[in-house]
This record gives C-alpha cells, sequence and structure tokens, in this order.
C-alpha cells in the first residue's frame, strides 16, 4: 500500500497556534487551528509570522535571562545568530538573517523558553484533543472548530482530515481561505466543511497581482465551482478594505455582483484594515513589505455595510 | 487715487514693520529702507512683531521699538531671519475686549494705533505685507496716515508686481526638495505626490515643477480630473521608468470626483506628518486607479524656514531703498513693484483683492506642455 | 579558484535603499583595479543582474571601464538599487501557483563562479551584512564596504554615507528652527536613528535644539516638559525638539494600541523591552508621540515633521564623496592583500580590515562617556539621564 499514515489521527501538519473562544471566525464561539505558510503576500499582511509554510524562530525577550545564561551563544545554535549588544546583558538580541538555519532540537536547548519554534509539526489527533475541550460551548453557542491561517489549503490533507474528524465527532466546521489552490485541493477539503469563509481582496486580476503577488483568475474561478459543487456549504465572502487599494465602490460592486448568483452565500463580511502586525518590519526579512497603509473611515465602511444589506435584502435596523 | 496728506518728502521719523507669516529675510529689506532713510536724515524705527512692538510694549523687556540707527545696521546680517519678528495671524484694526458685562466684543483699534504713531512722533510706515496685511495698510492709509508696501508673498500672487520679496527663495527649496523628492521616487520605484505652497496661485508648482521635469503638476487655476491625471500616468510609467512626480499646490482644486472615485476622506492611524490634506488626497484617490504605490509628501512646513537666497536677498535691499524713495517723493498709499527691468510703485487700491495668477497664456504653461509636464486642461469648465 | 596574484575579475554591488554618491565607491574601486590591471564588473540592482539576468536585454552584469570611465561621482548609481537583496529568501511563484521564499544562494555562487568572478565587493550594511556574512560563509570572496546613513556599523568610526545624511539633517533642523521660531511653536522634528542617535545629537547639537531624544538613553516626557518650560520662562516661547526615530519614551502620555500577547511573543515582531517602553519603528510615528505628548503637558502649541522621507535623495557631501572614494580603493586593496570576509573600516586616520564576524551583531551606539555628551550639557541641551 501507500506509505500514507492509516488512521486519520496520525496525519500531521504544520500548526501556528490553536486558539480558543474565538467569536469572528464563522457561527458561534469557536476555537481556531491556525495553521502555517500562505500562498500569497498581501503587502499588507498583518500577520508575517504565518507566511512562511517552515517552523521559524521564535523570541520572547520577557523570558530570556540574559548574560548568565548564555546557553545560545555557543553551538550547536548557528554562529552569529543570537549575540548581545554591548552595555545590555539583560537580554540576548537575535539576528535573525543568521538565525534562520535553527531547528527544533537546538531551540529546546534554551531552558527558559524563550525561544521557540514558531509553528509545530502535530497530529489531528493532538490537535482535536484541544479542540474538545469546548464541546459543550460549541453546543450551547452553536460554534465549532475553524481552520484559518496562513492558508489551510496548502495542506490539504492534513486540513480534510482534521476537518472530517471533527464532523465525525459532531463538531461543526469552518474554514478561513484565500482558494489560491489547485481545484484538486479545495476538493478534497470542502466535502468536509460547514461554513467557509473566503476572501475576494480585489476583482482586478492585474490589481491582485500587484498587491498579492499573483492574479485571481484561479480563485475566482475555483469559488464559482465552489459554490456550485457544494450547494450545501455556506459561503462567506470577506473583504480587507484598505483605502487606495479595495476600499471604493466598483470593488463593493463587483464582489456583491459576483456572489449574487449563488443562494448558498449567505453574507459579505467588511473587515476594516487595521495596522495591527505593524512591528519592526525591517528585521521580519526581505518577504514582507508592510508600509503606510490605512484604515478606511467608520462613514465609508458603514456606507458600504448599507450596499451590503441592500443586497442582501436585508431590513435597516433603526435605533 | 492717491489721497494727499500733505508733503510726505518732508517726513522725519518712518517707522518699519512687517505682517504676519513667515518669509525669510526681511532683515534685507529694513537694510535697504534704514540705509536710504538715514541718509536722508529721517529716523528709523522698526515696530517689532507686526504692530505688536506698538500697541503692547509692556510685552517687550526690551522695547517693542528699535531704533534702526547706522551702528545697528552695519552689524544686521542680511542674508537671515528678521529682527522685526513676526507679527500675529490677527487684524491689528480690531481686538477683542471683554467689556464691563464680559461680554466680548470687537473693538475698532486704528485710532489707539495712529495715536501710539503720533506720540512715538512718527509719521511714515513702512510695512512688508501681502494677502490679508494689504487690507489693512490700505486702511491705515484711509486714515490718513503715510504709507507704503513692500510686498511680500512666497506665493507670488500679489497683483501688480512682478516678483514679491520671499518668492524666490521659497521656488529655490522646493525645487531643492523635489530633486529630493524625484530620487527618492525613483529609488523606491514610486509615484511622490508632494504638496507645494500654493494657496491663491500655482507659481511655485508650475515652476518648481518645470525644473525638476515633474509628470504632473496641478495648480490652483486649472481645476483638473483625477482620472486624466491617472491615465497621464499610467502612460509615463513603465518598467524603465516605474516611478513620478506629481507636484500639487497646497489649493489645487478637482473636477466633481466621479462616482466611485471620490476621494476617501481617510483617518489615517499615522496622520502623514507634514503631508498636507491635499497630497494625502490625491495620493489615495490616485491610489485607486493607478497600481504604482503612491505616497505623499509636504514641502510646505519647510519652505516657510530658512535664509534667502541671493536674488531675494538683492531684491529686499532694493526693494527697502526703493521705499524710502518712493515717501521722500511725495508718494504714499502705494505699493514698491518691481516690474523687470524697473522699481515702480502702484495704488493700493490698485492691488489690494486682486491675486496674481497663473494665466492661460503663461508662457511657463507652454514650457510645460513642450516638456509634456500635464497640467490638466485650462479650457475646461470650473 | 583566485589566486593571491595575477588578475583577478571583481564584481561590485550595492545593498538594498537608495544612498547618495554609491558611485563614489564604484569609481574608487574602479580606477584601484585598473592600477593593478583588473577587471571591474558591477552587477545590477543587488545581486538582481545575476540572478535573473533575463530581466536585463544589455546585461545584469556590466564592466566598468576605468579608461572610458565617465561616472559622475556627484549623482546617483550605475549599479542601479534593489528593495531586496537577499538570495537566501527570493520569493518566486511555484508550478502549483503558489507564491514562496526560496534559497537560491547556490545559484548565485554557481553563476558568480560561471563568470570567473574570484571576488565581491558590497556596499552594505545592517541586513545586508548578515547576507554577507552568510554568502562568504559559503565560500563567496567578499569584502564589504561600510554603509549607513545613521553611522551604526561597529569597527568603523564612519560608515559611508552618515555625513551627508548629517550635513542634510543640520540643513533641515535650520529651516525647523526658523519656522518655530517664526510660528511661536515648538517643533519636534523626528530624524534618522533607528538604533544609535548619533544624527540627533551631532545636529542638536549644531542648531543647539533644546533637546535631543535618542535611542540610546530612554526618556520620561515629563522631564523634556520640565526643561523645556526652563528654557522657555524668559522671552523665548519657542522650542526645537530633536527626537531619533528609535528613539525610546517613558510616559508618552498615549498608550499604543495593544498588540496580541500571541503576536508579542513571536520572534520577527518581538521588540526588546516592549513591557516598559513605548517603542515605535515607524518613520513620523515617534515625532507625533511626543509631539502630543508634549501638547498635554505644556502650553505652548507643538508641531510634529520629519526629515525622514527627504534623506533618502540628493547628492552626496564633500566629506562622502571622498569617503566613498577611498573605501571603494580600499576594497580593492585589501583584496590585493589576500585579505577577504573583510569590512573596509575607516579608523582615523586609518583605513583598516576588519573580519566580518567582528562587524556583525553589533551596533555603534554613543557610548555613556561620549565627549557629544558632555558638549550637549554645557549648550542647555537636554538628552534624558538626568534624576528628575
Amino acid at each position: 500500500m501507500t506509505d500514507k499514515p492509516k488512521n486519520i489521527l496520525d496525519i500531521t501538519g504544520t500548526v501556528l497556534n490553536i486558539q480558543r473562544y474565538c467569536s469572528h471566525d464563522g457561527p458561534g464561539t469557536r476555537t481556531t487551528v491556525f495553521v502555517k505558510g500562505c500562498s500569497l503576500r498581501c503587502k499588507w499582511c498583518g500577520n508575517p509570522e504565518s507566511i512562511r509554510m517552515k517552523p521559524e524562530v521564535s523570541y520572547d525577550p520577557n523570558k530570556c535571562d540574559g548574560k548568565k545564561c548564555s546557553i545560545c551563544l555557543k553551538a550547536p545554535f548557528p554562529e552569529g545568530g543570537f549575540y548581545f549588544v554591548e552595555g545590555d546583558d539583560s537580554k540576548v538580541k537575535v539576528n535573525w538573517t543568521l538565525a534562520a538555519g535553527i531547528n527544533q532540537e537546538i531551540v529546546s536547548l534554551c531552558p527558559t523558553g524563550a525561544l521557540e519554534m514558531f509553528g509545530k509539526t502535530m497530529t489531528v489527533g493532538e490537535v482535536m484533543d484541544e479542540v474538545e475541550k469546548d464541546t459543550s460551548i460549541y453546543r450551547n453557542t452553536g460554534g465549532g472548530m475553524t481552520i484559518s491561517g496562513g492558508e489551510v489549503m496548502l495542506q490539504p490533507d492534513f486540513a480534510a482530515a482534521l476537518l472530517q474528524e471533527a464532523h465525525n465527532r459532531g463538531i461543526n466546521t469552518a474554514i478561513e481561505t484565500a482558494s489560491n489552490a489547485p481545484w484538486s485541493f479545495l476538493e478534497k477539503v470542502l466535502p468536509h466543511v460547514d461554513t467557509m469563509l473566503h476572501d475576494i481582496k480585489l476583482m482586478n486580476s492585474e490589481r491582485h497581482k500587484k498587491w498579492t503577488g499573483v492574479s485571481n483568475e484561479r480563485i475566482l474561478a475555483n469559488l464559482k465551482k465552489a459554490y456550485e459543487t457544494f450547494p450545501d456549504t455556506d459561503f462567506i465572502a470577506r473583504t480587507p478594505l484598505i483605502p487606495g487599494v479595495n476600499a471604493d465602490d466598483e470593488h463593493m460592486l463587483g464582489v456583491l455582483e459576483f456572489i449574487k448568483p449563488h443562494k448558498n452565500v449567505i453574507d459579505y463580511e467588511l473587515l476594516p484594515y487595521h495596522r495591527f502586525g505593524l512591528g519592526k518590519y525591517d528585521s521580519l526579512g526581505v518577504i514582507y513589505e508592510l508600509d503606510d497603509y490605512k484604515t478606511p473611515s467608520d462613514e465609508v465602511v458603514k456606507r458600504f455595510q448599507t450596499m451590503i444589506d441592500k443586497a442582501f435584502g436585508r431590513e435597516l435596523t433603526t435605533e | 487715487m492717491i489721497i494727499d496728506v500733505g508733503h510726505a518728502g518732508m517726513l522725519r521719523h518712518v517707522a518699519v514693520n512687517t505682517g504676519a507669516g513667515f518669509v525669510p529675510g526681511t532683515n534685507a529689506i529694513v537694510m535697504g529702507a534704514a540705509i536710504a532713510g538715514n541718509r536722508l536724515g529721517w529716523e528709523m524705527t522698526g515696530i517689532r512683531d507686526g504692530f505688536e512692538g506698538l500697541l503692547h510694549p509692556e510685552r517687550y523687556p526690551d522695547g517693542g521699538l528699535i531704533t534702526l540707527d547706522p551702528g545697528l545696521i552695519e552689524n544686521l546680517d542680511p542674508s537671515t531671519g528678521g529682527i522685526l519678528g513676526q507679527a500675529p495671524w490677527t487684524d491689528p484694526l480690531y481686538e477683542q475686549v471683554a467689556n464691563a458685562d464680559k461680554n466680548r466684543k470687537e473693538e475698532d483699534l486704528p485710532l489707539e494705533l495712529l495715536k501710539r504713531l503720533n506720540e512715538k512722533g512718527i509719521d511714515g510706515l513702512i510695512s512688508i505685507v501681502g494677502g490679508q496685511g494689504l487690507g489693512i495698510l490700505h486702511k491705515i492709509h484711509l486714515k490718513g496716515f503715510h504709507t507704503v508696501c513692500i510686498p511680500r508673498s512666497i506665493e507670488n500672487d500679489i497683483a501688480s508686481t512682478a516678483v514679491s520679496f520671499g518668492f524666490n527663495s521659497a521656488l529655490s527649496i522646493t525645487i531643492d526638495m523635489l530633486s529630493k523628492a524625484y530620487q527618492a521616487a525613483r529609488s523606491a520605484s514610486k509615484i511622490a505626490v508632494v504638496e507645494v505652497p500654493g494657496e491663491h496661485a500655482g507659481w511655485i508648482a508650475l515652476q518648481a515643477g518645470i525644473a525638476v521635469r515633474a509628470d504632473v503638476v496641478l495648480i490652483t487655476e486649472i481645476p483638473c480630473d483625477l482620472k486624466n491625471v491617472a491615465s497621464r500616468l499610467k502612460d509615463k510609467i513603465s518598467p524603465r521608468r516605474p516611478y513620478g512626480l506629481v507636484v500639487v499646490a497646497e489649493g489645487a482644486k478637482f473636477d466633481d470626483s466621479p462616482k466611485g472615485q471620490f476621494v476617501d476622506p481617510v483617518k489615517p492611524i499615522v496622520p502623514p506628518i507634514g503631508a498636507g490634506k491635499v497630497a494625502v488626497s490625491v495620493a489615495t484617490a490616485l491610489q485607486k486607479m493607478i497600481d504604482t504605490e503612491i505616497y505623499p509628501l509636504s514641502i510646505g512646513p519647510w519652505a516657510r524656514g530658512g535664509n534667502p537666497t541671493a536674488t531675494d536677498h538683492q531684491l529686499g535691499i532694493a526693494y527697502g531703498a526703493w521705499a524710502v524713495k518712493t515717501l521722500r517723493a511725495s508718494k504714499n498709499g502705494v505699493m514698491v513693484s518691481f516690474v523687470p527691468p524697473d522699481i515702480k510703485y502702484v495704488p493700493l487700491e490698485d492691488v489690494i483683492n486682486k491675486v496674481r495668477t497663473v494665466s492661460a497664456d503663461s508662457e511657463f504653461l507652454k514650457i510645460a506642455g513642450a516638456l509634456g509636464i500635464y497640467f490638466g486642461n485650462f479650457s475646461s469648465k470650473m | 579558484m583566485s589566486t593571491d596574484t595575477g588578475q583577478k575579475r571583481v564584481a561590485i554591488m550595492v545593498g538594498a535603499g537608495y544612498i547618495p554618491g554609491i558611485n563614489a565607491v564604484v569609481a574608487g574601486a574602479s580606477l584601484a583595479a585598473g592600477k593593478l590591471g583588473w577587471e571591474l564588473l558591477g552587477i545590477l540592482d543587488g545581486f538582481e543582474g545575476l540572478l535573473h539576468p533575463e530581466k536585463y536585454p544589455n546585461g545584469g552584469l556590466i564592466p566598468i571601464d576605468p579608461q572610458k570611465f565617465n561616472i559622475d561621482p556627484n549623482t546617483g548609481s550605475v549599479l542601479g538599487q534593489s528593495s531586496r537583496i537577499d538570495p537566501f529568501n527570493v520569493r518566486t511563484i511555484n508550478e502549483l501557483g503558489m507564491v514562496e521564499e526560496v534559497d537560491m544562494s547556490d545559484e548565485l555562487l554557481t553563476r558568480l563562479k560561471a563568470e570567473n568572478i574570484d571576488a565581491v565587493i558590497s556596499i552594505v550594511g545592517g541586513r545586508g551584512l548578515s547576507i554577507l556574512y552568510q554568502l562568504h560563509k559559503k565560500g563567496l570572496n567578499a569584502v564589504c564596504v561600510p554603509r549607513s546613513i545613521e553611522n551604526d556599523i561597529a569597527s568603523t568610526s564612519v560608515a559611508f554615507g552618515f555625513n551627508t545624511a548629517l550635513t542634510f539633517t543640520i540643513e533641515m533642523l535650520d529651516r525647523a528652527r526658523l519656522a518655530a521660531k517664526a510660528a511661536q511653536k515648538i517643533a519636534v522634528v523626528e530624524v534618522l536613528g533607528e538604533e544609535a542617535g548619533w544624527i540627533a545629537l551631532q545636529a542638536g547639537i549644531a542648531v543647539a535644539a533644546d533637546a535631543v531624544l535618542i535611542p540610546e538613553i530612554p526618556v520620561d516626557l515629563q522631564h523634556v516638559v520640565t526643561h523645556l518650560k526652563n528654557k522657555m520662562s524668559g522671552k523665548k516661547s519657542w522650542g526645537l525638539v530633536v527626537v531619533a526615530q528609535g528613539a525610546k519614551i517613558i510616559n508618552p502620555g498615549k498608550t499604543e494600541e495593544k498588540v496580541s500577547t500571541l503576536k508579542a511573543s513571536l520572534s520577527p515582531l518581538a521588540t526588546s523591552d516592549s513591557n516598559s517602553e513605548f517603542v515605535i519603528h515607524k518613520s513620523g510615528q515617534v515625532a507625533q508621540a511626543v509631539a502630543e505628548g508634549l501638547q498635554l503637558r505644556i502650553a505652548e502649541e507643538t508641531f510634529p515633521m520629519v526629515i525622514g522621507p527627504w534623506v533618502r535623495g540628493g547628492t552626496p557631501s564633500a566629506v562622502d564623496r571622498q569617503l566613498g572614494v577611498a573605501y571603494g580603493a580600499g576594497a580593492i586593496q585589501a583584496l590585493e592583500a589576500g585579505r577577504n570576509g573583510v569590512m573596509v573600516a575607516f579608523v582615523p586616520p586609518d583605513v583598516k580590515f576588519v573580519p566580518l564576524a567582528e562587524a556583525i551583531n553589533k551596533v555603534r551606539t554613543i557610548p555613556t562617556g561620549s565627549m557629544f555628551f558632555q558638549v550637549a550639557d554645557s549648550l542647555g541641551i537636554y538628552v534624558g539621564n538626568k534624576e528628575a
């Protein structure tokens, strides 16, 4: 037979983090499993730590013991990867270029846990143990499990197995995806999904390529096929609103027109852009290109929301 | 009409003051006026901070008036800031005072002002002003005081003179800064939208834009449609030249934004400091139509500091001296004006309420056109 | 493959970001190489000219011939410019249509070998220095010319680019001072200096600023206010505060948007001592924060200004032109002396060669006992470090 594990509980994937009690990633209160690795490079990305597929070292200076420890200055830690600045012995500093080659085994030598691998390999079973802790909450709130990212479609086998296992245990499932993947990947994952939250970042292909790194033809084709192939799945379209990029009427109208013929697209959500992950992006390495993006004004968001409510035939609530 | 209020040529004591807003190097004017006045045997006095030094001497421990004697003038540096300070942005002819009922009322002050001038024995006034200051000076003139105006405006928007004092300095720094912005845009492969001084007139934007070969110059006089700007920029930007420079005057106007491309009233988390509203609006609006990244910059705050250029230095001394000559020739209620190759004078009433703008047949527009700089279409409706 | 004698083929490249006067370094290297009978080639746009030659119809590797040398050392860069230069992380779209970063360092070394290039002179600083060191460890003969407008590279007294930035900053601060004086306000001007406060302090001294806030000394804005109030108690009713981009402000008066705990512990996003200090890393933010923080406690109007965006253009100062030519020639001398894996360092009055390993992971900050602090103090410039 194949060398694939027989039991789906043993299938592994790279997980960034598991966050409980999430309220914005699908219906009810949910546990969100963030997977690592993304297939786009949006210039406004607020989660740069989730972009690369391979595990990366993370450093929490608050836990570092400083010079008296100094374990990371010696082999097997990479030469020049960690250092002290003269006059400041309290916390080690990280040279992200030279520390890049580090692995889990070496990182585990850090006695205080200041160094950790960001992103770890987990089995479906391990993830489910965590997810199952809140089963009663899901039941009470209509919640469940959401796989977010990164990009869930980068690990289709793991995602499919995880979602299937959740269903086996009676847990509602959702995914958040940008849908930039071969259709065969979506086809593998979607049968196990109750709600799919998917981004439509830009309707114009050329501009999509400019801002995210790839054109959008395949994404839109995937979405259309998904709407048609999985009529029982709920779809929620989303747009991270960024003034100067997509916070305009043209985009809103384009998306509404695109989703309109499909009854299983139950909503269109706006995610006003917040400069959230902004930090010292110079040290993040070459792949991150955050710049001065701005948040859309409340007024604009409100106006767009009205357009959406109208398109979905919702009554305008008045005080 | 020039009101005759007696023989101004017989003046004995002339004061020099300056209006609101920063213009580099007014010392040159003070110097020119003082030297010329002292030679006539006149007493020359500087009033600090507009009329503040005269109206509120108690605020000035060293005195609100400065005697501009030859010793002081000899040591004055004509290439730096103003010994006279700067007037507040208020009309000295009106002052809000609280009356007995604690209600605020505006009090007309010209009588007080004239009284103070008379007390000090001042019988003539040379004012270095522009904009609102011209009107104030005209009112003082109508009260019967001998006045001469020296036009100062970094925008060069004062009518009846080819060059106002301060314009050349502002233009020079703007060109300097635009060159830097151009290089920065080039190294970053982005489009810079740079706001330059020019609330009422587009001279700085146009002349500086020509000097640095900007792609687009947007000025107050020619409202334009940003859609056309975007398409022009798209034409000019190529993989070989993946950057651009748009120069926008502070007062630039735009045709009614087409639907779906309205200028989003962005509420930036970090306001682009120093970048004026126009630069931000234009950059945001263009970004919706263009994929090359666009960023706003503003020269405004930087152009309002600094030292005068050699041209302004020279012009200042000439204006100062000519103002004295004008008073000596019994002309008053006038503005000295430079109409190459001559320095002349024109009645204040011909100057106030007028703005010197870029006209449709301006040579500069033809030059910009010949260089392929887009500035909109003058014939397009307001 | 390289020998210590005989003719060599040397390539020169420049790291990310614009810096005025790159041509001066190229000119120096070209003239020195020509004298030895060596060939000098320029790699365009970082390593792009070598990694992606297909993008360059006229070739990504250009010969720089001292005979025909007509490069103006005063302007621009014949080497082009690049926004990213890390050959270990080159962004590509893979066969599945997904974006990923791949390590092309081996390919780069192969390409250099194929072009018979013996050594590479790299005009870099900061991260570029670490990348160069990494390439050197993989076998690249590398010499670094240190460039940093902040002058924060260890082991050299003056990095290329610093003098130009300092000169320009002083010019701009003069303007800001006059503008503040004319407007009777307090100007808060942000200058470059993420890790080191050299520009802020030296320029602040030159224009006799009222306070200088630098990364080396976290300051409490309340102390700045006290100092400003003392200085402005007389007839002076305006002020000038110079703030380095990386200045650490305690007690800013306004709290920064909280970064989620998840992100706070993440590697690249973690900031040093983020629990106790207000750490800001974005151009303009610190000027804004300080201006707002001061405004809460002082009657005079404050206004923020930023020099950062303007420093990226312009022409090199006379000192940098001369330094650039010397650095270029020094790099060739290092190779001639058989040195590699070194950085050319200017330690007045000598030019020295320092191993790259000694230059990385060090930041040249202003030492506590610096003469500049004493000068600032005697001029009545507040730089922090004083008891409340």
